[in-house]
């Protein structure tokens, strides 16, 4: 029995021996960026703790938005070294994990593939709630409430808004806190399908203020025979109303979409561009 | 008796180094909870749903561009404020939305759905189930 379990306890030792060659420093990192950050970069480091060199064989991230960056392709015995991981923030909000898988040629197939975790929580200025408000046609055009309440780190004392579109009425309003606001949007008329982008404009940096965007569109009629409709009751359906045109694209892109895009088709003018995004 | 007591130490002696693991792999266990299975949509019932439904590639632009589900519209969160005007006109209260990207393992589609249903409150939001890599198959 004895020695059934020191060979059980000495084969668990060796397998845990074998494996220890390319030893990272953490496999998780935490990222804090600033309000307007474009990137946040990490950097996971490493050693080769090992006595054979050890070989990247790929380097690859979970998302199109991270960027992978070794310094070497051979880390030899005793040798340091870092990846970098650089996460284009786009128009992302709130946490974000993305992960860097590392494969390396380590015989032990356990140690031979790596996941390294990149955490983002990224700060949003303006909490917007909804950011779409809709019509459908026909409907009354009643005002609808979006609200909109400044986060602790972006200590914005006013906004303004602004439609693209005079079929439009947006209006803004104090709410019940200090950096809290109501914007009031309507339509002028219901009869047909038309969209607006409503822009959100702070007073804070002064020196560069913020843009944010808000939709609102009044929307066609449902479609008849629309086989997605099925667990709609018939009496919410208009079966009689006529397909209405497609609404004007809302403008606002600030670069071309590709050219099959069925977006591009339906976006008439081609549109000014942001200055900045939450 | 004495055989249950060596079982109960060889048992032990296996835990240790699996609790070991667990502490060294800690950071490699996935905490993010699977999509829920009424926010998914196989390629079929997707299809089914005809022109009551509008598709939404939340792939990079470079990938939308390659190819993609013939009528998708593009809306990553890469430029999120640009495309989301671009898709809203095109939807309307009656369509389902079926957003896919490159696989059953990418998260995009997932982000794009809770972005649809949380920020612009779109109801009827649905992920691909396989994603794109799904949808080729089905296409051969």
């Amino acid at each position: 029995m004895k020695t059934s379990i020191l060979t059980f306890t000495l084969s668990i030792l060796l397998c845990a021996g074998v494996r220890a060659e390319l030893k990272w420093g953490q496999q998780t990192i935490d990222l804090k960026p600033g309000i307007g950050d474009k990137t946040a970069v990490a950097h996971f480091k490493y050693e080769n703790v090992g006595t054979t060199p050890v070989h990247f064989k790929s380097v690859k991230a979970s998302c199109g938005c991270t960027a992978t960056q070794s310094q070497k392709e051979v880390v030899n015995p005793k040798e340091k070294g870092e990846i970098t991981a650089t996460f284009t923030i786009g128009d992302r909000t709130g946490l974000q994990t993305k992960t860097v898988t590392v494969q390396t040629d380590d015989p032990n197939p356990a140690q031979a593939t790596t996941i390294l975790t990149l955490r983002t929580n990224i700060p949003t200025a303006l909490e917007i709630r909804p950011t779409f408000v809709y019509w459908q046609q026909g409907e009354e055009p009643k005002l609808k409430k979006i609200f909109v309440k400044a986060s602790k780190d972006f200590p914005a004392k006013n906004i303004t808004v602004k439609s693209n579109n005079d079929l439009f009425t947006a209006n803004v309003t104090a709410g019940s806190a200090p950096g809290e606001w109501n914007i009031e949007v309507a339509p002028k008329e219901t009869t047909r399908a038309i969209g607006t982008s409503l822009t959100i404009q702070t007073d804070y940096p002064k020196d560069a203020p913020k843009s944010f965007y808000v939709n609102a569109q009044v929307t066609n009629p449902p479609s008849q025979n629309n086989p997605a409709n099925t667990q709609v009751p018939p009496l919410l359906r208009r079966p009689n109303t006529p397909a209405g045109p497609i609404a004007p694209a809302m403008k606002r892109p600030t670069s071309p979409a590709p050219a099959s895009s069925p977006a591009k088709a339906a976006t008439p003018a081609a549109i000014p561009s942001p200055s900045t995004a939450h | 008796m004495r055989a249950l007591r060596e079982a109960l130490i060889l048992v032990a002696l296996a835990a240790l180094p699996a609790i070991g693991e667990g502490f060294y792999f800690r950071d490699k266990v996935s905490w993010q909870s699977p999509i829920p299975a009424s926010e998914l949509v196989t390629v079929d019932q997707a299809k089914a749903w005809g022109e009551g439904a509008i598709w939404v590639d939340a792939r990079p632009d470079d990938e939308f561009a390659k190819d993609h589900v013939p009528g998708a519209f593009s809306l990553n969160e890469d430029r999120w404020n640009e495309l989301l005007p671009q898709f809203l006109p095109n939807w309307s209260p009656d369509k389902k939305v079926i957003v896919y990207c490159s696989a059953a393992s990418c998260n995009a589609a997932r982000d794009v759905a809770k972005r649809l249903r949380n920020e612009a409150q779109l109801k009827d939001v649905f992920v691909l189930q396989g994603g794109w890599e799904e949808w080729v198959k089905t296409r051969r």
